[in-house]
C-alpha cells in the first residue's frame, strides 16, 4: 500500500518543489488563463460543497420528520444518484442539458419559464454552474445519509425535555439539533470539500473544460497536461493541489486530536 | 443500528408522546423537499432510460419529448451486436471481481490486525488510511502510470486492477476495521480458551459473524472498480483492457453522437448494479454511519 500511494506522492513533491518547478510555476502563472483556472476552481469548490451540503441536509431533515411515511423508500430512491456511475450520470446530464434536443430546455419552455433555448453547457456564463449542479446531484445523497445518521443519535428525551422547558422549534433546533450534529457535519464538510476539489469526471465528460476554458478546473487541467505528456506542468499543478489537500487534512487531524473524547 | 429500525422502533414504542421534531419544517414542507429532491435525482436517469428506448427518428425530433411514443429495443440490439461494449463489460467484470477479491483478502487481514492486535502505530495507521481517501486521483495519475508501465502491465487487466487497488484498498481496510470491531472479542477469547488457535478462532467464529459485512465490503470494492474512470482511461490503451466507463465516453465522444445507443449503453452499465446496491444498501448505511458516528 505504501508503494502504491506514498512513493508516487514523493515523486510529485520532489518534482514540484524544485527550482525547475518554481520556474515552471512562474511561466504558468504569467498566462492569464491560469488566473481563470484558479477562479473557476474556487467557484467550483465553494458552490459544489455548499450546494451538496444544503441539498443533503434538507433531505436529512425532511426524512427525520415524524409524520413522513415510507422513510426507507424515500431514502432508497434518493440514493440512486450516488450509486449511478459518474461517467453514466455525466453522459446522461450532457444529453439532458443539450441546447437543441435536450429535455430540460423543452420542459422549461413548455412551462413558460424560458422563451428560447438556453445553452447550458455552451454559454460561458452558465456552463460552470450547470456542471456544479451535476456534482451536487452526484454527492448530496452522501451528505443526507451522514446527517441522517447523526440526527438519529439524538435521544427522544432531549426533545421532550426541551418541550417541557418551553423551547420553540427554532430554539430546539439551535440548542439540541445543531450541537448534536456539529461533529459529523464538520467531517462531512471536509470530505465533501476534498471530493469537490478532486472531482474531475462531470466536467471532463460534459465540457472537457470548455467553452473557452469557462469550466476548466485544476484536476481537468492536470488530466489535459497528462494527455499532452507535459510532466513539468503536471508536477507544478499536482503539488498545488496536493498542498491544498494536505492543508485540509491537517486541519482535520488537528481538530480530532484536540477533542479529548476521540 | 440501521436508520430505518430506530425510527420504526421509536414510532412503535411511543406513538403519541413525541413532539414534532422540527415542527418548523412541518410534514408538508418535508414532503415538498423530498419530492423536489426525488425529481432532481431521478430526472436525468429517467431521461437516460427513456432515450434508450427511442427510435432514431424520435431522438432529434423537436420539440424534445421525455417519453418515446413508440418504444423500441433497436438501441440495445445495436449496443450488443455492433459495438465494443460487450467486450468492455467483460473486461470490467473481470477487473472488478479481481479488485474485490484482492481487496477482501488484503484489506480484511489488515483490518483484522488493526482492530485486534495491539502494535505500535495503530492510531496513525488508521488515520492515514482515512486520509488516503482524500488523495486526488489526478495527482497520482502520472506516478502510477509510470509504475504500471515499468511493471510491464500497461493495457492489461492486472494493470487496471493495480490502479484500482490504490483507491479501494485503504478505504476498505479502514471499513474492515470497524466490521471486525463489531464482532464481540469475547467470542474469540472463548474459542481460544477452548483450545482454538487464533487462526481457527477467526475462521470458525469471527468470519461467520462478520460475513454480511465482508460481503458488503466486497460489493463496495466491486462497485468502486466498476465505476472508476480516470486510471482505467490511461492504463487501457486498446479493447484488450478497456473498461465499460471508458468505452462509454468513446461512444459519446464521436463527432456524430448516436444518443440512443449511448443511453442504452449507459443504462446497461448502471441499471444492474444500481438494483444490486439498493438491495444491499442497508449494510452500507449501517457500516458507514457507525464509522462516522464513532468518529
Amino acid at each position: 500500500m505504501a508503494v502504491l500511494t506514498v512513493a508516487p506522492l514523493v515523486t510529485v513533491l520532489v518534482g514540484g518543489i524544485s527550482t525547475q518547478g518554481w520556474d515552471r510555476l512562474q511561466l504558468l502563472a504569467a498566462n492569464p488563463a491560469f488566473k481563470d483556472l484558479l477562479t473557476n476552481t474556487v467557484i467550483w469548490v465553494v458552490a459544489g460543497t455548499v450546494g451538496s451540503l444544503a441539498f443533503g441536509t434538507a433531505g436529512a431533515l425532511a426524512l427525520q420528520h415524524r409524520l413522513v411515511k415510507a422513510k426507507g423508500a424515500w431514502r432508497a430512491i434518493l440514493l440512486i444518484p450516488w450509486i449511478t456511475p459518474t461517467v453514466v450520470a455525466a453522459t446522461a446530464w450532457k444529453w439532458f442539458y443539450s441546447r437543441d434536443y435536450g429535455v430540460l430546455n423543452s420542459l422549461l419552455m413548455s412551462a413558460g419559464i424560458i422563451d428560447e433555448p438556453v445553452g447550458w453547457l455552451t454559454d460561458t456564463r452558465i456552463a460552470l454552474l450547470a456542471v456544479v449542479l451535476v456534482h451536487v446531484w452526484a454527492t448530496f445523497s452522501f451528505v443526507m445519509l451522514m446527517i441522517s445518521a447523526a440526527l438519529q443519535t439524538i435521544p427522544q428525551e432531549l426533545y421532550e425535555a426541551a418541550k417541557v422547558d418551553g423551547a420553540g422549534p427554532v430554539r430546539t433546533f439551535r440548542s439540541i439539533v445543531l450541537p448534536s450534529i456539529a461533529d459529523i457535519a464538520f467531517i462531512v464538510t471536509l470530505i465533501v470539500t476534498v471530493w469537490t476539489l478532486n472531482s474531475f469526471l462531470p466536467v471532463w465528460v460534459m465540457t472537457g473544460g470548455g467553452p473557452a476554458g469557462a469550466t476548466n478546473i485544476l484536476p481537468v487541467q492536470l488530466y489535459q497536461y497528462f494527455l499532452q505528456g507535459d510532466e513539468g506542468a503536471i508536477h507544478v499543478l499536482a503539488t498545488i493541489q496536493l498542498l491544498i489537500t494536505i492543508g485540509i487534512a491537517a486541519f482535520y487531524v488537528q481538530r480530532t486530536r484536540r477533542d479529548p473524547q476521540r | 443500528m440501521t436508520a430505518l429500525n430506530t425510527t420504526q422502533h421509536n414510532r412503535v414504542r411511543r406513538p403519541r408522546l413525541s413532539t414534532p421534531v422540527l415542527s418548523r419544517f412541518g410534514a408538508g414542507l418535508s414532503y415538498l423537499v423530498l419530492i423536489f429532491l426525488t425529481v432532481f435525482g431521478l430526472l436525468p436517469v429517467v431521461v437516460m432510460i427513456a432515450t434508450s428506448f427511442k427510435p432514431a427518428d424520435q431522438i432529434f425530433r423537436l420539440p424534445a419529448t421525455l417519453l418515446p411514443s413508440s418504444p423500441t429495443l433497436t438501441n440495445y440490439v445495436n449496443v450488443f451486436t455492433s459495438s465494443d461494449m460487450p467486450r468492455a463489460i467483460g473486461n470490467s467484470v473481470l477487473a472488478a471481481l479481481l479488485t474485490a477479491l484482492i481487496t477482501i483478502l488484503l484489506g480484511g487481514t489488515a483490518g483484522y490486525a488493526i482492530a485486534r492486535i495491539r502494535f505500535r502505530g495503530t492510531g496513525p495507521i488508521s488515520i492515514g488510511l482515512l486520509l488516503g481517501q482524500l488523495l486526488p486521483v489526478t495527482v497520482l495519475l502520472l506516478p502510477l502510470f509510470k509504475l504500471v508501465s515499468s511493471m510491464g502491465v500497461l493495457d492489461t487487466i492486472p494493470g487496471v486492477v493495480i490502479t484500482h487497488l490504490t483507491i479501494v484498498l485503504p478505504l476498505v481496510t479502514w471499513m474492515a476495521t470497524s466490521t471486525v470491531r463489531s464482532v464481540p472479542v469475547e467470542l474469540e477469547e472463548a474459542a481460544m480458551i477452548d483450545g482454538c488457535t487464533r487462526l481457527r478462532a477467526v475462521r470458525t467464529v469471527v468470519l461467520p459473524v462478520a460475513a454480511p459485512g465482508i460481503v458488503a465490503l466486497g460489493i463496495f470494492s466491486f462497485l468502486q472498480s466498476w465505476n472508476e474512470f480516470v486510471f482505467a482511461s490511461v492504463v487501457s490503451r486498446s479493447m484488450s483492457s478497456r473498461t465499460a466507463p471508458v468505452a462509454l465516453t468513446d461512444f459519446a465522444g464521436q463527432f456524430q453522437v448516436d444518443w440512443g445507443a449511448t443511453m442504452a449503453a449507459a443504462t446497461v452499465i448502471s441499471l444492474p448494479i444500481t438494483i444490486v446496491f439498493l438491495l444491499v444498501q442497508r449494510y452500507f448505511i449501517q457500516g458507514m454511519s457507525a464509522g462516522a458516528v464513532k468518529g
